[in-house]
């Protein structure tokens, strides 16, 4: 393979795992605080994906569709986990972990169902925005402009929420409460208050990726199923609940897939599983967690 | 908060079980065959799901993926009939067997973790015996499934095949109550409530897991190579998570700390899933409420609640 | 009966346990107290098992038990009841002691048997001992918390120990059921010949019926001696003091 394929194919792999991040990020940031492992968080980045994809249709006389989908739909998924959690999540969370998996699971098949009644089966493609539709030309090597958007989306999400969680209030809160939850509550702090935030601002990261990924895949059936085995094995690597985790996890993950797909065409999706089983065996609190 | 579970005082075995096997055996003599094919279904799935909740309701243990061994029991049988001269008895019990044999490999990895960690590495397990079914074209035929896989002329007729499953679930449900109510079921439904305290009162709690994991494996394999049978093929996606998650919300639907619940979620998920596809496409849409309303109002599942109220009356009476 | 020698055990940065060492005597009762943070759970943690030891060495009946897993040492006859009631909560009442016995009788392995006709006399003996006769049926989970205590220690017998271990078995009690507990462990040690050792919180307790008492401090045995020398131990009224404050 020549150069430009393998460039291709490195920003190929980077920007899906950055991608990835960002929804494996919420993952682990809802499992890290409200310790429930939401499966139906890859039904909530197709709803983003679907949710742009709607929004830059209605929009598409206007310039900038996309980056007003950019802006909405990442909101309305989130205000959508927000109703969730409001009325469903809540109910079952001193329950057994089945019944949360169960669920989640439930959500994925309601939440999945709805967006085939609202926009079918069919590929719904989102148009590349300007100025991000073209290539960049460097060194006479062609990189597609908005692979190297979503790479540099990876890192500027990453800080931002480092940043959130070091320095605001809320940060600090939701830190306390995913250290010592009984503790938080005693001195006051409005636990269920900022279970649903954190939900929340899970479900926006979900929808964000869902968002991004729309002009590259575009919006189609089954989206949901596939980031969320892939964000599975991105939390294990990383740690459940650590961000750096969920960072590095997307990286290598991006990484193997990229260049397993090149090697082992057939046998590359049990790369990632086998990824997992080995972290799980040797170290399953992952690269970047803490042993329970 | 304690979930009260209604003492199972669904009345004695002894007067229960033989109205039921002369109900079920009469069957094939009033229902049209359509009808007896879709229980015979039913009553393969109530094998494998309450092989499931051997670990599920019973020890505790939540698994992504039984229907990895479920496959693996369908898958031996299916390819020792193709490949082989071998007598179908024999591919049969190869199904069970092999699944057993494999669960102790899978297992003796996953029973080293527990909870959410326990449940991914049992996804990760089955999902990577997806892929080889998926994959291994040569040897499994990968997506295209094997079909048309031979068996005994005896079974080949629907109401053969009915009461042939009805004996295999007959013995498979006679053993596993049996283990159940031994102390070593009892001990695991110790080990489900407190491991911590069931390691100090001396059992060596990672070996109960792995052999409950393993009995479970070999139930699930022997459902497998039932279904083989019936449908004469064999897809790599009874590997699939779905069907993992198809045999969990039996369970459910049916109640997990109950016996018989998860054969009475067999019945109804097979019930609703024809019923209400024949009438919408959108069936994950209506599992997926039945699912939410159950989890919201009958926690214990449909055997659960009947329990509970039986025991009310008891207790009034 | 026991012997401990050296032992030691740190987390990271704090030195939980540092060089203890003592020796308990078959057939007496001995208590262990100590502020908060003394070390003495910590202490039991590596008796059973729980915990392995940085250095030193555990031996029970003559035989070395450092390092074992708790499973192996319960068989050896230690057993332990827990800080706060660790029972079977769905399991009934009933179950909760059979299930211990049946592993004492060396029988949770077996498949064949039906569970409910084993170890009934002597479940319902323990029961009786314990005071929870008539509660056989009772699902543990929705016992008062003073009766889930007692089903605790009667898990413990189940076990059919030659030395037990309390972790504050009174803790959580009103006064009332504290005599109560009191009272029945003093009556079963001394109808089974036990050898207790028994953490503990409540002065009271400890000076009705600890033989010797052994004092903790910073991962430390600090003192030793008769519930009357230790309380007349000047250093030892010091320390407690400076926790009230």
């Amino acid at each position: 393979m020549n150069i430009q394929g393998l460039i291709i194919q490195l920003l190929s792999g980077i920007s899906s795992g950055m991608v990835i991040f960002l929804i494996a990020v919420g993952l682990s940031l809802i499992f890290g605080t409200l310790k429930v492992l939401n499966l139906a968080h890859g039904a909530l980045y197709m709803l983003g994906a679907y949710l742009c994809y709607w929004i830059s249709c209605q929009l598409s006389d206007l310039g900038g569709s996309f980056w007003l989908a950019l802006f909405f739909a990442p909101l309305i998924v989130a205000i959508f986990g927000g109703s969730i959690e409001y009325l469903l999540l809540r109910r079952i969370y001193n329950r057994e972990p089945l019944d949360q998996y169960l669920l989640t699971f439930a959500l994925i098949l309601v939440i999945g169902d709805i967006i085939k009644l609202l926009w079918g089966v069919d590929f719904n493609m989102v148009p590349v925005p300007w100025p991000l539709n073209g290539p960049f030309i460097y060194m006479g090597y062609v990189f597609p402009r908005y692979n190297l958007f979503l790479i540099l989306c990876g890192p500027i999400v990453f800080v931002g929420l480092w940043a959130l969680m070091r320095y605001t209030r809320l940060g600090k809160v939701i830190r306390a409460i995913t250290y010592n939850r009984e503790m938080a509550n005693a001195l006051g702090t409005n636990v269920q208050l900022v279970y649903t935030a954190v939900f929340m601002l899970g479900c926006w990261f979900a929808g964000l990726g869902g968002t991004l990924i729309a002009p590259l895949t575009s919006a189609m059936p089954g989206m949901d199923m596939v980031i969320l085995i892939e964000c599975f094995i991105i939390v294990v690597v990383g740690g459940l609940g650590s961000l750096s985790g969920a960072f590095i996890g997307s990286f290598i993950f991006g990484m193997v897939n990229a260049f397993g797909i090149l090697v082992f065409p057939r046998l590359a999706i049990a790369f990632g599983f086998i990824l997992m089983i080995i972290v799980l065996i040797i170290r399953p609190w992952g690269l970047m967690g803490k042993p329970e | 908060m304690i979930k009260v579970i209604g003492k199972g005082k669904t009345g004695r075995l002894s007067t229960w079980a033989p109205i039921a096997i002369f109900l079920f055996a009469g069957l094939p003599f009033v229902l049209p065959l359509s009808w007896l094919s879709l229980l015979t279904e039913m009553l393969i799935l109530a094998i494998a799901a309450t092989a499931l909740n051997l670990i599920l309701g019973y020890a505790g243990m939540v698994s992504f993926g039984p229907a990895g061994l479920y496959a693996v029991g369908a898958y031996t049988t299916a390819l020792v009939l193709i490949y082989t001269e071998l007598p179908f008895w024999l591919a049969f019990v190869a199904g069970p067997l092999l699944a057993g044999i494999i669960a102790i490999v899978v297992g003796w990895f996953c029973v080293r973790l527990t909870h959410v960690y326990f449940a991914l590495l049992t996804l990760a397990f089955s999902q990577i015996i997806y892929t080889i079914l998926f994959g291994w074209y040569g040897f499994t035929k990968g997506d295209d499934g094997i079909v048309g896989i031979p068996i005994p002329k005896l079974l080949q007729s629907i109401p053969n095949y009915y009461y042939f499953t009805l004996i295999i679930i007959g013995i498979s449900l006679a053993i596993m109550w049996m283990i159940v109510n031994s102390p070593f079921g009892k001990t695991m439904q110790a080990l489900r409530e407190n491991p911590e305290r069931t390691e100090f009162i001396g059992i060596n709690v990672r070996v109960y897991q792995l052999s409950a994991f393993v009995i479970s494996g070999f139930f699930l394999g022997l459902a497998g190579a039932v279904f083989c049978g019936f449908s004469k093929s064999v897809f790599p996606a009874y590997a699939h998570w779905m069907k993992s998650a198809e045999m969990l919300v039996v369970c459910l639907l049916g109640g997990i700390y109950n016996f018989l619940g998860p054969i009475v979620g067999s019945l109804v998920y097979i019930f609703l899933d024809k019923i209400i596809s024949d009438f919408t496409h959108y069936w994950p849409l209506v599992l997926g409420l039945v699912i939410i309303a159950l989890l919201l109002f009958l926690p214990g599942g449909i055997a659960g609640a009947i329990a509970g109220k039986l025991a009310m009356r008891s207790d009034k009476g | 009966m026991l012997r401990v020698e050296n032992l030691r055990k740190s987390f990271t940065g704090h030195v939980a346990v540092a060089d203890v060492s003592f020796e308990l005597v078959e057939g007496k009762i001995t208590s262990i107290i100590g502020t908060n943070g003394a070390g003495k759970t910590t202490l039991f943690n590596l008796l059973t098992g729980h915990l392995k030891p940085d250095s030193g060495e555990i031996f029970f009946k003559g035989k070395r038990i450092t390092g074992l897993p708790p499973h192996r040492i319960c068989k050896m006859g230690i057993g332990r009841s827990f800080q706060k009631a660790n029972i079977f909560p769905r399991l009934s009442v009933f179950e909760n002691i059979q299930v211990a016995l049946m592993s004492w009788a060396k029988k949770s392995r077996n498949i064949f048997l039906r569970s409910k006709t084993l170890m009934v006399n002597e479940t319902n003996q323990i029961l009786e001992n314990i005071g929870l006769n008539g509660k056989q049926e009772t699902q543990a989970g929705l016992l008062a918390y003073g009766d889930q205590r007692l089903l605790e220690i009667g898990i413990t017998l189940g076990s059919h120990p030659d030395l037990v271990l309390l972790d504050e078995p009174t803790a959580g009690m009103s006064p009332e059921e504290s005599k109560g507990a009191v009272k029945l462990v003093q009556k079963i040690a001394q109808e089974m010949n036990l050898t207790v050792l028994f953490i503990e919180h409540d002065m009271n307790v400890v000076f009705g019926i600890s033989e010797r008492v052994r004092v903790m401090h910073l991962g430390r045995i600090f003192a030793e001696g008769t519930p009357e020398q230790i309380r007349a131990n000047k250093d030892v009224q010091k320390i407690y003091l400076a926790e009230e404050n």
